[in-house]
């Protein structure tokens, strides 16, 4: 993962001081495939959920982790009466996960996303939480929280000008590039976020104390493999 | 225009993310579909490059994209259509067999009289999800 791409925007990312993280019962439940279903928008913004959501398979799935399709989860729980993505949280995760045959379900909520305009600045907050629950026994298995501040000054160019040019647009702010990189951070690894998933090379063996490998590195499975990875 | 525009941000990812996979602007993609529901074609279509693209080059064809490309079909009463993607999500992701086979299942059941309609039937497709909701 070439991270300079994302260097301009991690620095307007607001830091927080990595907190020490208790990754026991991920790495005992040990899922490999993550559910995620529709976010909880606390923001104004009626449409945030369903752009959150869009952007969150591909930096899971980057993470190593099967990702379930997250529109096609989305309609079949609209299907089953679960529209509201509040009612769709307070589910029973086992239920959740066994009815789509997930190992774990990701909850994400929208804390904040809005943009302010000022005379000469603009600011673009968005802040994000997610919570990973396990399938098996629905324990709280990880916990992401990110903040991300974007501000705009005047007369500053280059590409983080563009990137926040791209972010403001008049009639209908796009916030892509925000989640885009606060869902990279929060799920950055080694730091807050998750260990690499079976279809990573480090699965495994990035674990705080690992041992060195001796068990091969997992392969994606075959089209013939019943199961999805190797165990440890 | 659409079309080429989407082809256009298919070079541009293909050229600077060193990712895993070959997303292809599957987050765009996605994101158009919820702001502008309309442009169901460019949707399809749009998915349809994504998974022609990774399979074109050899590449591991994302999680889930099958699976939705297959779901898009099924939405339009493209039943037969949509199994097919079904079953390779299923394939070439294990981990989604439980669900896929759901799916083949439910599409294969409303393959018949009702198959150009979306509401064919009031359990609709999640009957499959069994009473998720409860």
């Amino acid at each position: 993962m070439r991270l300079t791409r994302f260097l301009p925007l991690a620095l307007v990312v607001a830091c927080a001081p990595p907190a020490q993280r208790d990754y026991t019962k991920l790495i005992t439940a040990n899922p490999k495939s993550i559910l995620v279903v529709p976010a909880i928008n606390k923001s104004v913004d009626v449409d945030a959920a369903d752009y959150f959501l869009s952007t969150l398979p591909i930096p899971l799935a980057e993470r190593g982790y099967y990702v379930f399709p997250v529109n096609l989860v989305k309609r079949l729980l609209e299907d089953d009466g679960l529209s509201d993505a509040a009612l769709v949280h307070s589910a029973d995760p086992v239920r959740l996960c066994s009815m789509f045959g997930a190992d774990a379900v990701l909850f994400p909520t929208i804390e904040q996303w809005t943009a302010k305009y000022v005379v000469v600045t603009t600011q673009v907050e968005v802040d994000f939480s997610y919570i990973l629950k396990d399938g098996k026994t629905g324990e709280e298995l990880w916990r992401g929280r990110e903040k991300g501040v974007y501000q705009s000054n005047a007369g500053q160019g280059g590409l983080l000008a563009g990137i926040i040019a791209a972010a403001i647009e008049k009639a209908k702010p796009n916030y892509m590039p925000m989640a885009r990189a606060a869902n990279l951070k929060a799920m950055a690894y080694p730091g807050p976020g998750l260990p690499a998933g079976p279809y990573r090379a480090e699965y495994r063996h990035d674990l705080p104390g690992a041992q060195p490998a001796k068990a091969p590195v997992s392969k994606p499975a075959s089209a013939t493999d019943t199961s999805p990875a190797a165990k440890p | 225009m659409r079309v080429v525009m989407a082809v256009l941000g298919l070079l541009l990812l293909a050229g600077c993310a060193q990712t895993m996979y070959r997303w292809g602007g599957y987050d765009e993609t996605l994101y158009n579909h919820y702001k502008n529901p309309q442009d169901r074609q460019e949707f399809v279509e749009h998915l349809s490059l994504v998974i022609s693209d990774a399979e074109s080059r050899g590449a591991r064809v994302p999680p889930g994209c099958y699976a939705e490309f297959g779901w898009a079909l099924y939405e339009e009463g493209r039943g037969e259509q949509a199994v097919v993607y079904f079953a390779k999500e299923s394939k070439f992701w294990p981990e989604s067999r439980v669900l896929m086979e759901k799916l083949v299942r439910n599409a294969t059941l409303r393959r018949g009289p009702a198959s150009t309609t979306r509401a064919a039937s009031t359990t609709g497709p999640a009957g499959a999800l069994e009473g998720v909701a409860k």
